[in-house]
């Protein structure tokens, strides 16, 4: 085992291996707590919601909210792109964490993982239901149509958008699946209920941990994180040139590919961290899950802020310095129009609040982190709304201006969405094991 | 659901059962030294040196994932040019539609490149692995998958060393447990007693996680 003597453990509270299977399978073998209830049946209320506003866009049609023809995409493109950005975190870090061989990773790289592939259902409902004809949602996909040889266009990044989207969904949903075998496997072997033998036996595939099992297993590990690290920051890269590639001032950057995927992963983790220190909280996982592992997440906060802040002072002093005046008048409209508001929200939330990490208190206070942790959830959301509806409000042609307010069918929608990620959670929280015990079993003696 | 039958195949295995991965991996290290065949070694978790110290070779399961990635790669670029530029272009203001446009192919191209290496190599690893969904497990301890680290040596192989002298050796490794006919079982051949004397075990260790 590797020691580094300024280093804390990477486990404390002395486990074994033994104590790392109990602690973990301890929800699954138990009935769930009252918190679990609680927490389980406001998410099943909010899912009701989104199901109740789905189900009236369908039937009313896309007037039953605000978009028009300056704000096309609105609310619904920026929930878009919030659940997308949201979505980077697990594969960040259990990919480009894995090959980087930061071992902190392994205590939160499965629930945040779980967390990437529900941001991405959540993400996947808002431009289908955009559509207008939510039935008709299989357009997008390379198939001959029914009224003539027409194929999609594969010049357009919406097209190439489909393809990350749906790649980034399959292969983080196979890199899940993959890294919870074993402890599927030690589940169905603790099994004392013929359901639950039956069940974690089917999905644990006959696994038994035999060394040439194992030597493969790493392998393959190893090169998916390889394959998943571009992907990672392909598929915001492509997310960002839906509006890089457009003439829209404010939209028209060369700088969003690296500035959009800099967010996703601070609004990544910003997400990680809310609902880790809730899941530490409620199960009991200080031990796993410890301040150094705070700590940690609290550093790639400020790294990827102060990126994502930089960002925005360079694109306006892009603007400020390109003497186009249309590219001029979108940022001085945003800092000083009438969303004003909103973009000094997003100022404020995403380059002034994560600043505080620079001091060791805020890093590793809990309390204090969850706060910021959600503040930094608000920013990101903001950030999205101020590219997408600032720079379509006022176009070229004056008589076009419009305000843009959602509706309450696309708040319900929104906040719909958070009743399915979080229903998806609570599933996954009480199902399987939240922390990859075979991974943690391996640093339990470490201290990296 | 069907057997695995990697090791149900009424063989009688002569097993170790370490509690340390370091001890686990001496053993096999002396073994081997000794002329010792063993059969393989089941852990919780992956435990480095180990497959070296086995002899395995390193899989190749990594030049079928390149291959599953070229094809990937290559039937993007299939998909993109036969629909954009020989099936239908489609002319908009009257930019070329033709090999010119490469590089808006590139995306869909990178995209299905992952997604074929990624499906690609995990079926392979299935496949080699012989693991699908049903089939039944083979085991040789309860707690392989828990805290126990088995080494096991097939009995009908011809070893150096006669069955007591292994079996001592492995003690003097650090084994907590011995056996020289043990059989492979599967969980749904495990015995009710044994069963309650895991629950047992599980509840009282939810106790003390409480009071603490």
């Amino acid at each position: 085992m590797y020691t580094a003597d300024i280093r804390q453990p990477l486990v404390t509270g002395g486990k074994t291996y033994s104590d790392v299977t109990k602690d973990v399978c301890r929800p699954i073998e138990n009935k769930p707590t009252p918190s679990w209830w609680l927490g389980f049946s406001i998410a099943v209320v909010l899912l009701l919601v989104l199901a109740g506003t789905l189900a009236w866009t369908v039937w009313e049609g896309i007037g039953t909210w605000n978009v028009n023809k300056s704000v096309m995409w609105g609310w619904d493109i920026t929930n878009f792109e919030f659940w997308v950005g949201i979505g980077h975190a697990g594969t960040l870090i259990s990919a480009i964490l894995l090959l980087f061989r930061q071992k902190w990773r392994m205590a939160i790289n499965r629930s945040a993982e779980a967390m990437t592939i529900f941001a991405v259902f959540c993400a996947a409902i808002f431009p289908l239901f955009h559509m207008g004809r939510v039935w008709l949602g299989y357009w997008p996909l390379p198939l001959p149509n029914a009224f003539g040889s027409l194929w999609v266009n594969f010049n357009s990044p919406l097209l190439w958008d489909v393809f990350a989207i749906s790649t980034y969904l399959s292969v983080s949903l196979v890199f899940w699946y993959l890294g919870l075998i074993p402890d599927i496997a030690t589940v169905r072997d603790r099994a004392t209920t013929k359901a639950r033998k039956f069940w974690y036996g089917f999905f644990a595939m006959g696994w038994n941990g035999s060394a040439k099992s194992w030597g493969r297993y790493e392998v393959v590990a190893l090169i998916l994180a390889g394959i998943s690290t571009p992907l990672v920051l392909s598929v915001h890269t492509i997310v960002s040139m839906d509006f890089a590639t457009s003439v829209i001032p404010g939209w028209h950057t060369t700088i969003f590919p690296p500035y959009f995927v800099a967010g996703a992963i601070f609004s990544g983790f910003g997400m990680v961290l809310t609902l880790l220190l809730i899941a530490r909280h409620v199960m009991n996982y200080q031990d796993y899950i410890t301040t150094e592992h705070l700590e940690a997440m609290t550093k790639v906060i400020l790294l990827t802020g102060s990126i994502v802040g930089l960002a925005y002072i360079t694109e306006f002093v892009i603007a400020a310095y390109s003497g186009y005046e249309y590219e001029q008048y979108a940022f001085a409209n945003r800092m000083f129009g009438p969303y004003a508001w909103a973009y000094w929200t997003m100022m404020f939330c995403n380059l002034v609040a994560p600043q505080v990490f620079w001091s060791k208190w805020a890093r590793t206070t809990p309390w204090f982190i969850f706060i910021i942790s959600i503040i930094v959830n608000i920013g990101m959301w903001f950030e999205r709304f101020v590219i997408i509806v600032t720079s379509l409000h006022r176009d070229f042609l004056p008589s076009s201006w419009v305000m843009y307010h959602a509706t309450w069918v696309e708040v319900g929608i929104f906040l719909g969405t958070f009743g399915l990620f979080f229903t998806c959670f609570f599933m996954f929280a009480k199902f399987l094991p939240v922390i990859n015990m075979a991974e943690v079993k391996t640093i339990i003696k470490d201290k990296e | 659901m069907v057997d695995k039958s990697i090791l149900l195949d009424n063989k009688k295995f002569t097993v170790g059962i370490f509690d340390d991965s370091d001890k686990l991996l001496h053993a096999v290290n002396t073994l081997k030294e000794k002329g010792v065949k063993i059969f393989d070694c089941y852990t919780p978790f992956p435990v480095h040196h180990l497959d070296h110290a086995l002899g395995y070779h390193r899989t190749n399961l990594t030049i079928g994932a390149f291959l599953c990635g070229l094809l990937g790669c290559l039937s993007g670029f299939t998909l993109a040019y036969y629909m954009n530029v020989v099936d239908w272009p489609m002319i908009i203001g009257g930019k070329p539609q033709d090999i010119s446009v490469f590089t808006s192919f590139i995306p869909v191209m990178f995209e299905l490149t992952i997604l074929f290496t990624a499906f690609g190599m995990v079926i392979m690893f299935f496949a080699r692995t012989r693991m699908i969904h049903g089939i039944k497990e083979d085991l040789l301890s309860r707690r392989q998958t828990d805290d126990h680290m088995v080494l096991a040596i097939d009995n009908d192989q011809d070893q150096s060393l006669s069955n007591k002298d292994i079996l001592e050796l492995l003690k003097k490794e650090g084994a907590i447990e011995v056996n020289d006919s043990k059989e492979a079982f599967n969980t749904s051949l495990t015995s009710e007693e044994e069963l309650t004397k895991i629950l047992k075990s599980n509840k009282t260790s939810t106790k003390k996680t409480k009071k603490k």
